[in-house]
Formats: C-alpha cells, sequence, structure tokens
C-alpha cells in the first residue's frame, strides 16, 4: 500500500508542477476567458490547493483524497479541453503539460491492473457492434487490459474484416441492421479458416432464445448487456486462451503430418500403403533405432540376365526390368513384403518387418508362389514386344536379423542386416532358373499343406556350415 | 473526446453519491453537459432516501462514503424491492482486480476507477440506459 501511496503523492506533485504555465496564461491581460472556462479554471485552482494541502500526507484517507482532488483537476482539465474551439489558442497549449500529467499516470495505474491480471496474453479481438457507445466501451475496456481491438459496425464490415485480418477472437453483437450477428456467426463457422476463432455472443437479456442458438450453431460464449467488465474479462481471456491452444494444438497437427510425410517418404517406396498406415497409426510399434527380429527374407533374380543385358541395346534392357520390376513390386506389395532394396534385376524384400503378422514366412511363401506364376504373363507380354522371355529364382529363409534405418544422419534407409541375409544370398546362388527354394527354417514355418520337393544340401561357402533347402512347389490349397 | 447524449429511454436522472466536494462538483458538471439529468447525495443515508424519492435510472456509488459505507447502501438497495432494478456503478480509487470483483459481488452492476475515466464512464451510463 505504501508503494501505492508514494505513487499517488509523486503523482499529486507532478500535477501540480504541470499547472504553471495555464496558471501563467491565464493571468496575462492578453488572455479572456469564457465564463464557463473561467469557472473551471477557478475549480481547477481550488482542486490544486487542497491537493497542496494534502501532498505530504501518507495515509489511505489521504490517497482517497488525492486520487479524488487528482480526478476534479483531470475532469475539468478535460472539460476545458473539450471546448477547446472557444479558447484563446494559448490557453490551449498550456493545458497540454496538464492533460499529459493527469493521463500518464491513468496509464500507468492500468498498467498495474493489467500487470496485476498475471498471466494473461493479449489477444487481437474484433468487436462487432452497431451501437457506437458499445463498441467505445469495449475498445477501452480491452485496451486497458493490453489487447488490440478493432471494431465493424456492421456484419458486413465484420466479414470484410475476417477476410484479412487473423483476429484471435470475435465479439458479435446479436442484433444489428442488415447481416446480424448470427449470420456472421454461420458464415465464420462454415470457413475453414475462421471456424476455429472463438466467437462471443453480445445481446440483451430478451434474446436469449437466439443466443441458445447462436451457441449451438457453435458460438463460445455470451455476454449480456450492459457488459459485466470483469466478466468480459474473463471471457475474453478463456477464448484467447482456446484460441492459443487451438494454434498450438495445428502446429502439433502439422509437426505430424510432417514426420508422417517422412515416414511416407522413407517407407512409402518399400511398403505397401496399408503398412505405412498401420505404423502411422501406431508409431510406437515401429522401433527406428533397430531391433533384433525374426523376418523371412526373399532375394529374387533373374538368371542369366546380366548377360541377356549385354546382348540387349539399354533401352529393352530398361523396357524389361521395368515391366519385370514394376510387376514384381505389385506382387510383393499386396503379400505386405517390405522391399529393402532393388539391385539391378535383383530384389531384396523382407516380410515381418517393420511389424510382424504371425504369418510371414506363409505370406513370403505365397508371394514367391505369386511371383513365379506371373512370369507366364510377362513373358507373353515380352514376346509380343519382340523382347527375350526371363526366368526368375527366388531364395527365401527365415532367421534373425537386425531391422532398422542404417546409415547416416544425412542419409539413412530402413535396411536389414545380419548372418542370414548372407544365408539367403548363399541359397540364392543355387537356386534354379524358375525355381523357389526354401530354407529349413522356412519350411518349418509352412503348415504341411505347401508341397516341396527333395531337400538338398548347400554348402554355404565362408559360413561353414551345411545347409539343408527345399525347393518349393505349390501352396496350401 | 466525444460527449453522448442521454438515452431517453429510461426516465429519471443519475443519481451521484460522492462526499468529496471537489470531485462531486466536477463530475456533476460534467455529466450535465454530457446532456445528463443529475441530482446528487453525500453519504448512503441520503443516497438511499433519493433513491426513493426520485427513482433515479442510475447510481454512480462512491464506496468511501460517511455514515454509511457504499458497500453497505448499495446491499441495503439490493434488499430494498423497491429500489434493487437500480442499476448502480461503484466509484473505487481500488484498481486492484480483487477490489473490482468484491464489488460485482456485493452487488453492483459495474464500477469505475478513481480519477474517472469520462468517456468510458459516460458509454457505460449509456449501456444500462440502452440495456
Amino acid at each position: 500500500m505504501n508503494a501505492i501511496d508514494d505513487q499517488s503523492s509523486d503523482w499529486a506533485s507532478r500535477v501540480l508542477a504541470s499547472l504553471a504555465p495555464l496558471r501563467e496564461t491565464a493571468a496575462r491581460s492578453s488572455v479572456t476567458l469564457s465564463e464557463v472556462a473561467a469557472d473551471d479554471l477557478a475549480a481547477i485552482n481550488d482542486a490544486a490547493a487542497r491537493l497542496t494541502d494534502i501532498i505530504a500526507l501518507n495515509n489511505s484517507e489521504a490517497r482517497h483524497d488525492r486520487l479524488n482532488l487528482i480526478g476534479a483537476i483531470k475532469g475539468y482539465a478535460e472539460m476545458l479541453y473539450e471546448d477547446r474551439d472557444q479558447l484563446h489558442p494559448a490557453i490551449v497549449t498550456s493545458l497540454e503539460p496538464l492533460l499529459a500529467a493527469v493521463q500518464a499516470q491513468t496509464a500507468t495505474e492500468s498498467q498495474q491492473a493489467t500487470f496485476n491480471n498475471s498471466d494473461e496474453e493479449p489477444g487481437f479481438i474484433l468487436a462487432v457492434d452497431d451501437a457506437p457507445e458499445n463498441r467505445d466501451l469495449i475498445s477501452r475496456l480491452l485496451g486497458k487490459a493490453g489487447h488490440t481491438v478493432i471494431t465493424a459496425e456492421s456484419g458486413q464490415e465484420a466479414l470484410d474484416l475476417l477476410e484479412t485480418q487473423a483476429v484471435d477472437m470475435v465479439l458479435l453483437d446479436l442484433m444489428m441492421p442488415g447481416i446480424g450477428g448470427a449470420e456472421v456467426l454461420t458464415f465464420m463457422k462454415s470457413d475453414e479458416r475462421l471456424r476455429a476463432t472463438p466467437v462471443i455472443m453480445i445481446s440483451g437479456r430478451q434474446d436469449m432464445d437466439q443466443i441458445v442458438a447462436c451457441i449451438q450453431a457453435g458460438a463460445d460464449d455470451y455476454l449480456l448487456k450492459p457488459f459485466n467488465p470483469v466478466l468480459l474479462q474473463a471471457r475474453i481471456s478463456a477464448g484467447i486462451e482456446r484460441k492459443r491452444w487451438h494454434d498450438r494444438e495445428e502446429r502439433y497437427r502439422e509437426q505430424l503430418e510432417r514426420s508422417e510425410r517422412f515416414i511416407r517418404a522413407t517407407f512409402g517406396r518399400y511398403l505397401s500403403d496399408d503398412i505405412v498406415k498401420e505404423i502411422l497409426e501406431n508409431p510406437e510399434g515401429l522401433k527406428l533405432g533397430g531391433d533384433l527380429r525374426e523376418v523371412t527374407i526373399m532375394m529374387s533374380d533373374i538368371r542369366g540376365f546380366t548377360s541377356l543385358s549385354e546382348s540387349l541395346p539399354p533401352e529393352q534392357v530398361v523396357a524389361l526390368l521395368n515391366r519385370y520390376l514394376g510387376r514384381m513390386t505389385e506382387i510383393i506389395l499386396d503379400y505386405r513384403g517390405t522391399i529393402d532394396e532393388f539391385l539391378g534385376d535383383a530384389v531384396l524384400a523382407v516380410f515381418g518387418a517393420p511389424r510382424s503378422e504371425g504369418n510371414d514366412a506363409q505370406r513370403a511363401a505365397d508371394c514367391a508362389l505369386a511371383m513365379q506364376a506371373a512370369m507366364a504373363e510377362i513373358n507373353a507380354a515380352n514376346v509380343a514386344d519382340g523382347l527375350p522371355e526371363l526366368e526368375m529364382a527366388i531364395a527365401l529363409n527365415t532367421g534373425k536379423v537386425v531391422a532398422g534405418n542404417i546409415g547416416s544422419e544425412r542419409r539413412s534407409k530402413y535396411g536389414f542386416v545380419g548372418h542370414e541375409m548372407n544365408v539367403t544370398s548363399r541359397i540364392e546362388d543355387v537356386t534354379g532358373a524358375g525355381e523357389i527354394l526354401i530354407s529349413d527354417n522356412t519350411r518349418q514355418h509352412l503348415s504341411k499343406d505347401y508341397e516341396t520337393g527333395e531337400s538338398r544340401s548347400v554348402s554355404a561357402k565362408g559360413i561353414g556350415e551345411q545347409l539343408v533347402v527345399y525347393p518349393l512347389i505349390g501352396g496350401a490349397t | 473526446m466525444t460527449t453522448h447524449a442521454p438515452s431517453d429511454n429510461r426516465s429519471g436522472p443519475i443519481l451521484l453519491v460522492e462526499d468529496n466536494e471537489v470531485n462531486r462538483d466536477m463530475l456533476i458538471r460534467r455529466l450535465k453537459r454530457a446532456g445528463f439529468a443529475v441530482i446528487w447525495a453525500g453519504d448512503g443515508e441520503e443516497a438511499l432516501a433519493q433513491m426513493r424519492q426520485h427513482q433515479p435510472s442510475l447510481v454512480l456509488l462512491d464506496i468511501n462514503l460517511p455514515i454509511k459505507d457504499g458497500w453497505q447502501t448499495c446491499k441495503e438497495a439490493r434488499e430494498d424491492a423497491d429500489l434493487r432494478h437500480i442499476p448502480i456503478v461503484a466509484l473505487t480509487a481500488h484498481a486492484m482486480d480483487s477490489d473490482r470483483l468484491a464489488a460485482l459481488e456485493a452487488g453492483f452492476d459495474d464500477y469505475a476507477t478513481k480519477p474517472i475515466d469520462f468517456p468510458e464512464l459516460v458509454a457505460k451510463i449509456q449501456g444500462f440506459l440502452n440495456a
């Protein structure tokens, strides 16, 4: 309280000091005053004399008196100024320091009030009301609280302003001639950009039915005339807070969309849309850091493609590859395999990563059979185009690999490493044209319905073990 | 700075209750110049008597009053079936929001902080008279 007392007595001193030019000017014989102006000036002098008497007193009674007297001086000074057209120009000029002194503290005090209002964020507010005194009042009240207010005197003007101004909230009078508040509200709620902007309806008590309709139509709140300033402030704060939350949410959503785009860009080429969607919906199921998981690995290539490509013109090689790889990609994605890599005519795909479906080996086997079956169709098209027929070999193996984003910060890809990858590659080496060879591990994951041929033993060079493999002949029927 | 003509859809003068005569004279003069009919009282007891006699359209009530302060005066007006409809605006020297809230909870319809921002006060008065 003492701090405030000190302020009001400092203020009183400043006001008294600022009176000097006015008194000097009024005392000049060349300056004549109207009767009304003379009365006002006399009242100012009277109040100033009283203020001088109590300026040094320091108790709350004195503070109250000081504010009353400053208020009186302010009032008379403002009245004089209102009549400035009828005043001697010298009086108007010398009135200015006084006006500045009485009004300066008003601003400071209201800034304190705003400051006391703690963490309120200032907002950009559109007030729509056809009554000028209401627009004026709202501007003053909200301006004092630190908000920026723009006003519109009609629904049409409001709509025009909303087109160009990004406001935090709208105070909307219900009853206006022409386009009414309800219509402005309806427009805002139907507009993508304006939908989230909070709207507070203003109306008289008698329009309660329409207020209810507006709330149902999406208005956030309402205020009855005459305004209760504290309620107005509270609703404005709540509305701005709501808008800020919405904006924050929007930002998070954008961030999410960006990371979604990243995931799509990273996986989209390798994964079926279903899997990408599943990853996005269940992001915690996907560990990008790398994890050890059991997958079924598929490697396929076209037998003799290297020598074939050397004997064909480049555009024919590309045409052959694109038709072949395009069809294989479709089939692999159909069986929800993850394509890890194309290497010339070779395809490396994995079933069971980034997420397992429990029947990964089975899907890989079905996929391999479908791929071999599709070769007839591809070759028919090749023959029709005067291109050579192709023969494909596919190897399947099941085991644990490390799956994850492999590479550096700048360039990484979702990939797989581990011993079982090398094993698969060995199997692929010994797979014949038109054949599917599966490792014993893969076979154990398949039901008895899958038809396999005689087992073979593969000596895996550099791996130091004998592998048992089976030709996959037919699927489960 | 503009002055506002009073609306005539509410009859009855504005009652200003203020014990500080300097401030009271200023406000009376200023309200009259703005076109309002004004009567006044210097304390809470007199204010209630004036309200009963003249049925003002609105009361501007200082809080620090002799005999009966603004809180008590407002409370009694609210308990009086003949007076409770009359809007009462507190004139307070307290800028703190807690005090403003207290004023509203005590039954005041609005408040104005001293020194009075006159255009704002007129806007508030208009708001009540046009409501």
